[in-house]
């Protein structure tokens, strides 16, 4: 049973900007939790004693003023005082970006800048609450898959390969580049919105040699499109998932990828594969 | 009046008002030297004289005055202020050197509430967001050097606005200067406090008094201050679409009039001091109309319905202020270009002053650099563009003027709505507008995190690791030192004189009349803004919202 999550939105200070509390507020009701707003100018104290009252799992803060670093602190360590330091603290408003760490090391465990989409917080909001409860994250939904990002072929050569891809098939060459994490070669195919890549060893010592003089030539691995690839990274592991790459390494057109291990997946080579947001725009 | 004659007395009259306000070239001409009129379409046989009017003239669609820009640009008006007075005082001096024409003062919270610096609820506020003032010493600093007889100083400043202005009367005294001389804006709009931007004190009712006891004073005392800038700006910052910006703006205006009509003052006696100011935000055209319906639909208002009979009391004078919420945090440098077509919309649609954002606003307060190429910004557009050539270069498109249409009557509607509540206040009273804001907001919000709106470099075209460019830092000191400065004058001030002067604001408070006399003996007697709202706190109550 998933519970519901209680958040206190509040005002801290003398500022009336109040937007932005007012849209995460109901951003986070739309998102199934009960969210309670302070309403403009509550002091540390009346906040501290609001959360505890209404026995919140969350506080969200909200400033513009510039006042943020006296006033979250203080928030933090009032909620200390009256002993309910396991409330989980963001903040947002116009907070440079130099401010952030003294603001984590007080305490908040996240800070929101300006342009963040609200289900991103209240994804956060979520995942810390469910963490600190140790409500186990295979409960709360995985986050699937996008797409297939591309097909991994193992071939010895691929300038004997290619002339069958592009003059037999007619598929489009795209990009032919060296992954040196890998020490490949590596061809991308367009085939509708996926790709086949064709992998071409460069020293005995890569991962393709090897493959081929096990296993010979043929289908290698399977991409799959994620986005927050460590999140994906850290979900499968906590699911019990054997990965390679436990932190994502470059790969090939600058994405971040991570491969898990076939142990784990029925004897399928899997690799997740998360293209960085410039080259998709 | 035959159109042929209406044109000809337009012109005849457009001359005389150049013998007073030449024009800024004998000659205006494109690059192609094709000589650029003051003003084109009015000799078209079709011409729509009723909605249009001639630049001027009722109902002033077309601007404020026959030659607009011709004579002299807006105003470049930054909106500056943060820290002691003695840093801001040296930014306004700034400022001016690098050909700003008018001052704009921002307060710090705690002025803006009407609390002291050492005050507990000022905690970490004091110098935030604008210049911390408790006393008339702090706003003799502020305005030290510069000549209150040559420059004109807007203020945004609502409720403790008596205080304020107050004080401004009491250092241009100092410097010798009569209140007849001084010109400026105080913005003095409560209602769009409690719909949009929170910084109120009292309780409506008390609240509008207030006001309506200024625009009296200032009638008889500084006639050449503009005692109220009824303000879509913060309305729009919080949400509202651009038919609610004009809609609820109008419609709290009517409200002021209402209360000075009834605190009996004459519709012509004070309406000409009436100024509005209006945000520019990104959908260029849609912009430019809403300022044009605004003039119109002001001007129809207190002609017909008020039956004003002063031209003056017609004209809709605005300041204009870019869009803060439109700023990203991203790639901040963007937000130069969209301030330059913000800006430019506001020059299109006839604005009289002008304040362009900095490109790092929704980071931390602007940094001196930032600030100069917004101001150069405007510059730009004042010398370099030709856009201020002509008088209402886009009246007589079928798509403005489409959209001006449009925007009256979308914004006349709520109006009928707010009427029906029982007008502004009421409607204030139920939450009416800040529901429809909230609800626009929201929508907005829910556009943008789907894609169908696009926010360049937030939502579409990111950067990975973008530079952290570098921003303003104000004292963290500052609280402290300005608690001291205040423990200093508490102790050096004549405190019979102040407690005697506090005595008479409460019993002033109580009665009927004007208090604008007795907040000017407070503030020259150094009474603190927190003591002078403190009084008024517990005669007037306090405002909690809804």
């Amino acid at each position: 049973m998933k519970k519901t999550i209680r958040v206190l939105i509040a005002k801290p200070g003398l500022d009336g900007h109040d937007r932005g509390a007012l849209v995460i507020s109901q951003a986070l009701r739309d998102y199934g939790m009960e969210v309670i707003y302070t309403g403009l100018r509550q002091t540390p104290e009346q906040i501290a004693a609001a959360a505890v009252q209404e026995d919140v799992d969350a506080i969200g803060l909200s400033c513009l003023s510039g006042a943020h670093n006296e006033l979250f602190p203080e928030v933090m360590r009032l909620l200390l005082e009256r002993g309910a330091e396991d409330i989980i603290v963001v903040g947002g408003g116009v907070i440079p970006w130099e401010d952030i760490p003294f603001l984590e090391s007080k305490g908040i465990k996240k800070v929101f800048t300006p342009g963040t989409p609200t289900i991103e917080t209240a994804k956060f909001i979520e995942k810390a609450v469910y963490e600190r409860d140790g409500i186990s994250s295979a409960t709360s939904k995985a986050t699937p898959p996008e797409r297939i990002d591309h097909i991994g072929i193992a071939v010895s050569s691929l300038d004997e390969s290619l002339p069958f891809y592009v003059n037999q098939l007619g598929l489009t060459l795209e990009a032919i580049e060296e992954v040196p994490s890998q020490k490949v070669k590596v061809a991308f195919l367009k085939i509708g919105d996926t790709r086949l890549e064709l992998l071409e060893a460069m020293s005995v010592d890569s991962p393709i040699a090897q493959f081929i003089e096990k296993r010979g030539h043929g289908v290698h691995h399977v991409a799959l499109g994620v986005t927050n690839i460590q999140e994906r990274i850290n979900e499968l592991k906590a699911g019990g998932i054997k990965m390679i790459q436990e932190t994502p390494v470059i790969g090939a057109g600058g994405a971040q990828v991570a491969f898990m291990h076939p142990s784990s997946t029925h004897k399928v080579l899997f690799e997740l594969c998360e293209k960085s947001k410039k080259e998709e725009a | 009046m035959d159109k042929q004659q209406r044109l000809k007395n337009w012109e005849e009259k457009t001359e005389q008002s150049m013998n007073r306000f030449p024009e800024r070239k004998e000659r205006f001409h494109t690059s192609s030297d094709i000589e650029i009129q003051r003003l084109y379409g009015a000799e078209q046989e079709n011409y729509p004289f009723e909605s249009l009017g001639l630049p001027g003239e009722y109902p002033y669609t077309r601007g404020s005055q026959p030659t607009m820009y011709r004579a002299r640009f807006w105003t470049m008006r930054q909106y500056a202020g943060f820290g002691s007075a003695e840093e801001t005082n040296k930014r306004f001096r700034y400022l001016l050197e690098q050909g700003q024409t008018g001052l704009s003062v921002a307060f710090d919270l705690p002025t803006q509430i009407g609390y002291d610096s050492d005050h507990p609820m000022a905690r970490g506020e004091v110098g935030k967001v604008g210049v911390a003032i408790d006393s008339l010493e702090d706003m003799e600093a502020l305005l030290k050097d510069i000549p209150l007889d040559k420059v004109s100083t807007s203020m945004t400043i609502n409720a403790p606005a008596s205080v304020l202005l107050a004080m401004y009367i009491a250092v241009a005294e100092k410097q010798g200067i009569g209140a007849e001389k001084l010109s400026g804006t105080i913005q003095n709009d409560i209602l769009k406090e409690y719909i949009a931007r929170g910084t109120y004190i009292f309780p409506p009712k008390p609240s509008m008094r207030l006001i309506t006891d200024i625009f009296a004073y200032c009638q008889s005392h500084v006639p050449k201050w503009n005692t109220i800038s009824i303000s879509g700006y913060h309305i729009r910052e919080a949400g509202a679409n651009a038919a609610q910006e004009l809609a609820f703006t109008i419609a709290n205006g009517l409200a002021y009039v209402d209360a000075a009509i009834e605190a009996g003052l004459n519709i012509d006696d004070f309406a000409p001091r009436l100024a509005f100011f209006f945000n520019a935000h990104n959908q260029f055209f849609e912009e430019v109309a809403k300022f044009r319906a605004a003039r119109r639909m002001w001007a129809k208002l207190m002609k017909e319905h008020y039956g004003a009979v002063n031209p003056k009391s017609w004209q809709l004078r605005f300041h204009t202020q870019t869009g803060g919420s439109t700023l990203t945090a991203q790639q901040p440098d963007n937000n130069i270009v969209r301030v330059t077509t913000q800006a430019l919309s506001a020059v299109l649609g006839g604005t009289q002053s002008l304040h362009t954002n900095s490109r790092d606003e929704a980071l931390a307060l602007p940094t001196e650099d930032s600030a100069r190429i917004a101001l150069r910004t405007q510059q730009i557009l004042a010398h370099e563009t030709g856009v201020a050539d002509t008088v209402d270069p886009l009246a007589g498109s079928y798509y403005v003027e489409n959209l001006t249409d449009e925007l009256e009557r979308k914004a006349n509607e709520y109006i009928e709505k707010i009427k029906q509540m029982g007008g502004a206040v009421s409607a204030v009273e139920q939450g009416y507008m800040q529901r429809e804001i909230h609800h626009t907001s929201y929508e907005t919000q829910k556009r943008i995190e789907s894609g169908q709106e696009i926010i360049v470099g937030m939502n579409k075209f990111t950067m990975d690791n973008e530079p952290q460019p570098e921003l303003l830092r104000v004292d963290p000191e500052l609280g402290e030192k300005q608690k001291e400065k205040l423990k200093l004058l508490k102790s050096d001030r004549d405190q019979n004189r102040v407690s005697a002067q506090l005595e008479m604001l409460r019993s002033a408070a109580k009665g009927p009349g004007n208090l604008m006399p007795v907040i000017l003996e407070c503030v020259k007697s150094y009474c603190t803004v927190g003591e002078i709202c403190g009084v008024l706190r517990e005669e007037f109550g306090e405002y909690t919202g809804v």
